[in-house]
């Protein structure tokens, strides 16, 4: 990941002759790490591309009560998370379905953007039935190795509170997995 | 990635690879289509800003007036009623007592026993005769 000067970014922002310059170097460093994070709860390249969109135009706009109280990324990572949990809404209230027969349906093979054999399907189907926090918890952990300190920073829930989410996501994805052998 | 169940453990220890790929094209240009949403919004914004103020001030100018007007209106007729209740209490004279309290100055007669009986005579209608004739009559005797 590309670094970036906060401090520079955040004198830049309140300029108007440089604020849109400077948001453009934000969307350049963090698009694609926001993209992975949004991806982990709607699961689907369409939807992602969808909210992340409308993250950075929701950045956009908050843009001048941004006074770096927490990093850029936090910041960008907070709105992209209310955002992707809007839209699950969204998308649950559209089917009309409950979640879990919605999850039951989820069909990765068929996504062209999935890149995995019938195991990591069966593994994203499990980790699909999870609640949205406890997906970003186990993707961040599972998948990105990250530390629990830094995704408390992050998500602003303490270290406990997600050992306690990733060992509960764990135990979920386990007994569906056997569920299905 | 995931393990045998049969060694009781499911997921890998070491974690494992996110099994979704996006090309690199399409992150070669999301910064560009993003921006491009953005100015679009901004465009709408400021267009919206555009329309919006010339009928708002017109709106808010005629409501202004209106409620000025009211308030103006208002404040008249209470300064008026204000006034003439003023020059009523000063140059209209003033009766020392109202019928009301005539009325009750007359009712509040000193009753002394002559007074009295006159007043419950002509109460009841009888005359001196009557009370006589009462008093004399062979009734009153026995």
């Amino acid at each position: 990941m590309a670094k970036i000067d906060e401090q520079d970014i955040l004198k830049r922002i309140q300029d108007p002759q440089s604020k849109r310059r400077a948001f453009e170097e934000i969307v350049n460093v963090y698009s694609r790490q926001l993209y992975w994070k949004i991806h982990y709860v709607v699961q689907n390249h369409d939807d992602t591309d969808d909210v992340l969109q409308n993250t950075f135009i929701k950045a956009w706009r908050g843009l001048d009560n941004f006074k770096g109280d927490s990093a850029i990324f936090t910041w960008l990572y907070r709105i992209a998370y209310n955002e992707s949990i809007t839209f699950l809404k969204q998308r649950k209230q559209m089917t009309s379905i409950d979640d879990e027969d919605f999850v039951e349906q989820a069909n990765f093979v068929a996504d062209e953007y999935f890149d995995g054999d019938n195991t990591q399907e069966l593994l994203m189907q499990a980790v699909s039935t999870l609640p949205a926090k406890q997906k970003q918890v186990f993707c961040m952990k599972y998948f990105e190795d990250k530390k629990y300190e830094e995704i408390s920073d992050l998500v602003g829930t303490s270290v406990g509170a997600l050992k306690a989410s990733y060992h509960i996501a764990v135990e979920k994805i386990t007994n569906f997995i056997k569920s299905k052998e | 990635m995931i393990m045998s169940t049969k060694n009781n453990r499911i997921l890998a220890p070491e974690g494992g690879r996110y099994p979704f790929k996006v090309s690199d094209e399409y992150f070669d240009s999301l910064t560009a289509r993003i921006m491009e949403q953005i100015d679009s919004v901004e465009q709408e914004i400021s267009e919206k800003n555009e329309e919006v103020p010339a009928q708002s001030t017109k709106l808010f100018d005629i409501h202004k007036n209106r409620r000025r007007n009211l308030w103006i209106s208002t404040i008249s007729i209470a300064a008026s009623l204000v006034l003439i209740a003023t020059v009523a209490l000063k140059f209209i004279p003033m009766p020392s007592s109202t019928p009301v309290e005539q009325q009750k100055a007359e009712t509040n007669v000193q009753y002394t026993p002559e007074n009295y009986n006159e007043d419950l005579m002509n109460y009841t209608m009888v005359d001196n005769v009557d009370v006589y004739y009462y008093l004399s009559s062979e009734d009153f005797g026995e």
